[in-house]
This record gives structure tokens, C-alpha cells and sequence, in this order.
């Protein structure tokens, strides 16, 4: 029983740290420009599918897809960036519509371009079983669980140590002050949606690598994100992790006691249970409620 | 003139009931588009009073869809409910599932329509999951149809198009009819003010969720009307992200601020999704809905309708002035 | 008609409203003065309900009005203006008033409407868009009109002379004493302006820093040592 509660542990912190990519990407976002860009989840799906396409017409092991997933992607959040900028009324709304019809289109394009199979990685070397201690797992978790590790690791020491990182804080905390210490929110904004697009292609290659695809998991890892998002509280890169966490430890354990099927259910419940019960997540200040 | 504006909206009427069944009652699968088109004008129409109107965007309506379907077919073969009770069942039993999102009014704008999308998964997992009542993803099979009234059957083409016709003219009648009414100003009011609306006794919260259930219901029944008209449900067909995105492009379309622009964006949208794109693209036609969306909220956001009518929409205030109508 | 008695605000860690006591009878007119800060806005806030106390009782007709929301308050017969304008968005100016008629009164009455327009001068403003088509002391004619809209027994008003020049003043001033002897109600009124208050109001509370220090007569009120160093920040000397 333990051990089988400890290896759902494990799994679920291994989950966890690739949506902790997803999520820190979308918190990003938000954090500088007050958009929720729910067509996240399909550029995390567009890198997977890139991951995909290089293993399946070139040979590739996945993970030197990455460059060209991170060349691609951060061109489509470029986009995303240049388009919602455009908006000129009711930003919060609009970028929400503007983003829900981007996102239609990059599933639709996955669909015309892959097809609606679902796709897994056929290199035996990443799906190798990996002992960890009393800890099964692919190779592929293990790997990625590194690499999201290093991610977030080099992201922390960027947002605190470099000066593109501070700038990027304080526009998140304060957007008028910023401005006033001459800090360019548009740089910092453009700057966001690419760190975005960055861990988005790592995370997606990961999700390749681990499970699998088909081009309607894109809403569902925007949904997921976002969940992660409401738990951590806005403006805590701790409260994202503790939140990408949670929900990866609530949906293995689900899928180790009840079904796998109930997994989805489990995270949306874990939501919902939050955003009524902690309105200000775990980390985050008041300014949830509308008033 | 009261009798010009009569002899208009008879002749509207005419049109509508009795010259697209003469005109189109032979091609089959046409009906079956414009039938389906408007039930999804429906859920546009109910979409865009929830936005406009309770000031709430949803991403979710698929959930009230779901609900409405699956509670009339059930209410039909499980409870022997007769099938017109049921279609207005199942509206209220989705207002109900909108009880369950009180909670979520007092969230800002993204968040409630984020959690709105969250309870759209949930249902449709317990649709799943809950086999005993739903059979679970097999689905529920043989759903019966409109029933045989006075010789005339209404589960042929033309008849399931004039009870869904009915049915989108009755909500229009209704989103009209409380627009124009004291309530609807209230509603316009308590967007940006609030606090200002408060303060003259008005209360927001009770309104905002009224605008939800009204919503929720209309939305329900048009879910109600599917099941019956299609005979067939499954969780993912019912609780689908196409009963949300369709009706979204269809309202921001057609001019989400205005009574008829979801139902006319909805036809027109619909129709050249299935008769032109698709002829293109079979597969991933839908990126054109995707690409329209954003390009409407870019450079026309108050929707098409508006570029051609060249006219910003302004309710009748005359009316509301002399107070003649109360809600 | 008004009693509040012991009210007390904390916002975190700052005492806003401190043991506080006022009562208003029927049809009188109070002044409520203070410094910046004091904790002026705070009471009416408390009043309208859009602030709970933690401590204290609020009464209003001998009933206890605590436990009800605003816009109970609101139709109960306690009408407010806010110290920025705040005219319903996309809304005409008739519109605003009649929203603010049918909620807080139960039905439109669209005599009693345009006598209200009439007395606020607005009625050649009417059909205006009242957020972009309005001056300043338009909107504030129309912050009047909507509260005097919903039949206020007590009508709270947030420094309305705000922002006027003398002339704007002298007019304001005149209005508040019409609507006064018109409909008979109470005034509760904050404003920096003592030469106003002492013409207008008989009696006038002074706040500081959440205290009452001060409940009388604008002649004795006003030459308080302590309401003048309020003011001055300056300890009178004897």
C-alpha cells in the first residue's frame, strides 16, 4: 500500500514539473500584460507535434527537436504577442476571444497537418523503465524531470539576478512605476511571451516523450495551466511550482486509486475547490474577486 | 406605422415558416444544416444575453447543453415524460446546474469564464463515469423523436425546423423584451458601475444570476431540442467544445451587442462552415472559424452586422422614459 | 431617525472609525467634518452598507439595519452620492434616474421624474449619454438627482461642492436648501468648506482620526481648541 501510494508520489512529481513549465509560461504572461492566453496549451501541443515530426520523418530522438520546436514556437507566441497588442478595447475580454480563436486555429492546423491519431514517441531508449531507489519510471520522466528541474532553476536566477528578469518583475508588481524608471512594458511583454514560448517547446517535448498526443489536448493543457495558476496566486514562481505540484500528486494519486479516467476530473475538482474555498490561492494577493 | 411594422414582421414570418421548408424541404441535407444552424443560434443568442447582458462571458456553455440534452432524453425514456415538457425539463435542469456556479459570480471576468469551462469538463466526465444513470460513453441510443401532432410528423426535416425556429424566435422575443425592459437597464448600468447601481437598490448579484439561469435554460433546451432531433447522445458529443465555439464565432460574428446578430451570425457562419470550407478542407476546416474570430475582435468587435448597418446600436429610449414596460 | 452608536472600523491594521456615536433625527440637517482621512467617507460607507463595522450598532427607524445589503438600505430610504461622481455607465440621464426610481422606490413615476430634473437643472440634459456628455457640475447635479431619485429619507452627501468655484457654490448651496424644504428629508453632509456648513447646517460632527471630538453647534463646534487644531495641526493658544 505504501508503495504503491510513494510511486504515485513520484509519478505525480514528475508529471508536475513539466506542467510546471506549461504553467510558469502562461503565469508570465499574465504577470506583465493581464492576459490569459488560452491558445498556451496549443503551442505546448505545436512543440510536441515538431518532436514529433522529427522522430517520425527524420530519425531524431526528440530531444534534438527542441532548437527547431523553440525557433517555431516562439515565432507563434511573436504572433500572439503582435496580435493581442492590437486590441484596443476591453483588453482583459478581447485578448480571452482574440487567444480562444488563435487557439481554434493551431488545433485545426495540427489537425490538418497530423491528422487526428494519436502520436507516441517510438524510441525505446526514451521509454526505457528506469529505477530510481523504490521508484519506477521512463527514462523519458526521468530525463525531463531534469531538464524542467534546470529550467526552472536558470528561470529563477534570471527573473532575480539579471536586469531583463528585474524589469520583468517590476512591471508584473507595478506597471505605472515601472514606466516611470523607464522600463519599456512593451520590451518587457514581448520579452515574457518568448520565456514563455521557451519552456512551452521544452514542456511540449517532454509531453511527447512521456505520453501521449492528439490535437485535442491542447485545451486541456491550458485548462491545466490555468488551474496551476489559480492555486499558486498570482506573481509567486514558488506558488507555480507548489501548484504544478499538487495537481500532478492529485491526478496520480487518482489514477492509482480510482481510474485514470477520473484523473481530468480530479484536477478540475482540486480548481474548483480552490477558487471557491482559497479565492486567493495558496501564494497570492487579493484581486481575484471582482470586487 | 404600427400596421407597416405589423405587415413586416408577417411577412418575415411567412418567409421564414412556410418558403425555406417550400423552397428547401427536398434537399435533405440542407434542412439538416440550417436545422442545425440554428440550434446553434440558439446557444449564440443565450451566449451573447449572458455577455450583454449579465456582463459574463463564458467559455463553457457546452455544459448547459450537455445537461439539457441528456436530462430531456432521460426525463423521455427513463420517467415517461411527454416530449414538449421535457424540452422545457431539461432547460431547467441546466439552470439548476448554473446553481452550482453561484459561487463563481463574484470571480472577475477571465476567471469566471475559466471555471465555467472547468464545470462544462466536469459534467461531461460525470456523463462518463456515471454509467448506471447515462450508460456511460456507449451513450443513450433510440432517443424518441417528435411525436405525430394532429397528422402532421414533426420528426421530418420541416417539422423539427419550425419547432427550432420557434423555439430561437421565442428567446429572441425574450432577450428583446428584457433589454428594452427597466432590468435591462439595470443590467447595462451595473457593468461599470456597480457600486452606483447598488446604491439605488438595485441588487446586482440577484440580477447577474438570473441573466445565468436564463441563459443556462435557453441554452438547455436547445440541447433538449438535439437530443430528440438527433436520437442519439454521448458524452463527448453532447458535452462537445463545438456547442461553446460555434455559437462564440457565431455571436461576435453576426454582432454580439444585438438581438438577431448571434441567430443570423449563426446561420451564416454554420452554413458556410459546412457547405464551403469543409468542400476545401475536410479535415481542419474549422481554422477558418478560428482566423474569423480573431480577425472580427481586431477590427470589428461589435461584430459584422455593425459594419453593414453602419449604425451603433442604441436601444428604444423613448419607451423606457415613459416607463410603459416593466420587468 | 439615524443612530449609530459605538461603531467601530478597522481596516487591518488601522482604526478607522473609532468609537464613534451620531444620531440624526427626521429632517434635520448635519454637517460632518474633518480632516483628510479622518474617516468621513468611511461613515458613510458604514451607513449605505458598503463597509461592515466590527463592533457598534446601526439603527434606522429603531430597526436594526446591520445585517442588510446596500441596496436594501437603499430602498429602506438611505440615499447616498459618492465624492467622485459616479453617473451608470452607457446610460442616459433620464435612464439613470430611472433605474435609480425603479429600484429604489418599488415603481417609475414619471411626474416626480421630471420634477427632480427640474429641480437639479438637468432637464435640458435629458436624453444626454451621462459618462462622456456631462460637466463636472452636471455630474454632479445627476449624483444628486439619482440618490433624491430613490425617495431618501436621509440623503448622504460626499463633498458635493468639491471642485466648484464660488459661484458653482453659492448655487449648490441654494439647491441643497430647496430640496430640503421640498421633500422634508435628513442631511448628512461632508465638506471641507466651514463657511458653507455653518450657513447650512445647524449642527456638525467633527472627525479625527475616527474619533468624534466635537457634536454641537457650528458657533461652538468651530471654536473648539482641538477642532481648530484638527485643522490648523496647531495647539491653540488660551
Amino acid at each position: 500500500m505504501t508503495e504503491l501510494v510513494s510511486q504515485a508520489l513520484w509519478s505525480g512529481i514528475l508529471t508536475g514539473s513539466s506542467y510546471a513549465l506549461i504553467a510558469l509560461g502562461l503565469a508570465l504572461i499574465f504577470g506583465t500584460m493581464n492576459v490569459i492566453n488560452l491558445a498556451h496549451g496549443e503551442l505546448v501541443l505545436l512543440a510536441a507535434y515538431i518532436a514529433y515530426t522529427c522522430e517520425s520523418a527524420f530519425g531524431f530522438n526528440p530531444l534534438f527537436a527542441i532548437p527547431a520546436a523553440i525557433v517555431i514556437v516562439c515565432v507563434a507566441t511573436t504572433l500572439t504577442y503582435f496580435l493581442v497588442n492590437q486590441i484596443r478595447k476591453d483588453r482583459e475580454l478581447n485578448s480571452l476571444l482574440l487567444t480562444y480563436g488563435i487557439g481554434v486555429m493551431l488545433t485545426n492546423g495540427m489537425l490538418l497537418l497530423w491528422k487526428a491519431d494519436i502520436r507516441s514517441t517510438k524510441s525505446a531508449w526514451l521509454q526505457d523503465a528506469v529505477v530510481f531507489g523504490p521508484f519506477f519510471s521512463m527514462r523519458s520522466e526521468i530525463l525531463f524531470f531534469v531538464i524542467s528541474l534546470a529550467l526552472i532553476a536558470g528561470l529563477w536566477w534570471w527573473l532575480t539576478r539579471t536586469w531583463a528578469g528585474r524589469a520583468v518583475r517590476a512591471v508584473a508588481s507595478n506597471r505605472d512605476a515601472a514606466k516611470l524608471m523607464g522600463i519599456d512594458p512593451h520590451r518587457v511583454e514581448l520579452v515574457s511571451f518568448l520565456v514563455a514560448g521557451l519552456l512551452a517547446a521544452f514542456a511540449g517535448a517532454a509531453i511527447f516523450s512521456v505520453g501521449v498526443i492528439q490535437p485535442g489536448l491542447g485545451i486541456s493543457l491550458t485548462v491545466k495551466a490555468f488551474i496551476i495558476t489559480v492555486l499558486a496566486g498570482m506573481g509567486s514562481v514558488p506558488g507555480v511550482l507548489v501548484g504544478a505540484l499538487l495537481l500532478g500528486l492529485t491526478e496520480s494519486l487518482t489514477t492509482t486509486f480510482f481510474s485514470s479516467a477520473l484523473q481530468e476530473l480530479a484536477g478540475m475538482v482540486l480548481f474548483l475547490f480552490v477558487l471557491f474555498v482559497l479565492p486567493n490561492g495558496l501564494f497570492g494577493t487579493r484581486w481575484r474577486r471582482a470586487h | 406605422m404600427f400596421a407597416q411594422r405589423i405587415g413586416i414582421y408577417v411577412a418575415l414570418a411567412i418567409a421564414l415558416y412556410v418558403l425555406v421548408p417550400f423552397a428547401f424541404a427536398g434537399n435533405l441535407y440542407l434542412m439538416s444544416m440550417i436545422i442545425a444552424s440554428l440550434t446553434i443560434g440558439g446557444i449564440a443568442l443565450a451566449w451573447a444575453l449572458l455577455g450583454n447582458l449579465g456582463g459574463l462571458v463564458s467559455f463553457g456553455h457546452a455544459a448547459f447543453f450537455g445537461v439539457g440534452s441528456y436530462a430531456s432524453a432521460l426525463l423521455v425514456m427513463k420517467a415517461g415524460w411527454p416530449i414538449g415538457a421535457s424540452l422545457l425539463a431539461g432547460g431547467v435542469c441546466a439552470a439548476l446546474a448554473a446553481i452550482l456556479m453561484l459561487p463563481a459570480l463574484r470571480l472577475r471576468g477571465p476567471y469566471f469564464a475559466l471555471a465555467v469551462l472547468a464545470y462544462a469538463h466536469i459534467f461531461r466526465i460525470i456523463a462518463t463515469e456515471w454509467k448506471g444513470l447515462t450508460n456511460g460513453a456507449g451513450g443513450i441510443g433510440n432517443i424518441p423523436r417528435f411525436p405525430v401532432v394532429f397528422g402532421y410528423d414533426f420528426a421530418s426535416k420541416t417539422g423539427a425546423y419550425w419547432i427550432v425556429l420557434s423555439l430561437v424566435l421565442a428567446f429572441a422575443l425574450i432577450y428583446w423584451r428584457i433589454r428594452d425592459s427597466h432590468a435591462g437597464l439595470a443590467l447595462r448600468a451595473m457593468h461599470d458601475s456597480e457600486d452606483a447601481t447598488r446604491a439605488v437598490g438595485v441588487n446586482s448579484v440577484l440580477l447577474k444570476a438570473l441573466m445565468l439561469f436564463l441563459s443556462a435554460f435557453m441554452t438547455g433546451v436547445m440541447g433538449a431540442f438535439n437530443a430528440h432531433y438527433i436520437n442519439f447522445l454521448e458524452p463527448d458529443y453532447a458535452f462537445s467544445g463545438l456547442w461553446t465555439m460555434l455559437p462564440i464565432v457565431a455571436a461576435i460574428f453576426g454582432g454580439y451587442r444585438t438581438v438577431l446578430g448571434p441567430l443570423i451570425g449563426a446561420v451564416v457562419v454554420y452554413l458556410a462552415d459546412q457547405l464551403v470550407f469543409k468542400a476545401l478542407m475536410p479535415i481542419g476546416h474549422q481554422i477558418v472559424l478560428g482566423a474569423l474570430l480573431g480577425t472580427i475582435i481586431l477590427f470589428a468587435p461589435e461584430g459584422m452586422l455593425s459594419v453593414f448597418a453602419k449604425r451603433p446600436w442604441r436601444p428604444d429610449r423613448t419607451r423606457v422614459t415613459t416607463g410603459l414596460r416593466d420587468a | 431617525m439615524l443612530e449609530l452608536a459605538n461603531i467601530g472600523v478597522r481596516f487591518g491594521g488601522l482604526q478607522a472609525i473609532d468609537d464613534v456615536s451620531l444620531s440624526v433625527a427626521a429632517g434635520e440637517i448635519v454637517g460632518l467634518v474633518g480632516p483628510n482621512g479622518a474617516g468621513k467617507t468611511t461613515m458613510f460607507n458604514v451607513i449605505s452598507g458598503t463597509v461592515r463595522p466590527q463592533s457598534g450598532s446601526l439603527r434606522f427607524d429603531g430597526h436594526d439595519i446591520a445585517p442588510l445589503p446596500a441596496y436594501t438600505r437603499a430602498r429602506r430610504g438611505i440615499g447616498r452620492t459618492f465624492q467622485i461622481p459616479q453617473p451608470m455607465h452607457s446610460l442616459t440621464v433620464t435612464e439613470n434616474l430611472t433605474v435609480a426610481q425603479r429600484y429604489g422606490t418599488g415603481r417609475v413615476d414619471a411626474r416626480a421624474l421630471a420634477e427632480i430634473l427640474d429641480l437639479v437643472q438637468l432637464t435640458d440634459h435629458a436624453s444626454r449619454d451621462a459618462a462622456t456628455e456631462l460637466s463636472l457640475t452636471e455630474l454632479k447635479a445627476l449624483e444628486m438627482a439619482k440618490a433624491l431619485a430613490t425617495k431618501p429619507r436621509i440623503l448622504l452627501l460626499d463633498e458635493v461642492l468639491a471642485g466648484l468655484e464660488a459661484n458653482g457654490k453659492r448655487t449648490f448651496t441654494q439647491l441643497l436648501a430647496d430640496i430640503h424644504r421640498r421633500y422634508g428629508l435628513a442631511i448628512l453632509i461632508i465638506e471641507h468648506d466651514i463657511e458653507t456648513i455653518s450657513t447650512l447646517c445647524p449642527r456638525v460632527a467633527v472627525l479625527n482620526f475616527g474619533r468624534l471630538i466635537a457634536d454641537g453647534t457650528p458657533d461652538i463646534v468651530f471654536s473648539q481648541p482641538d477642532v481648530v487644531a484638527s485643522y490648523t495641526g496647531m495647539v491653540a493658544h488660551a
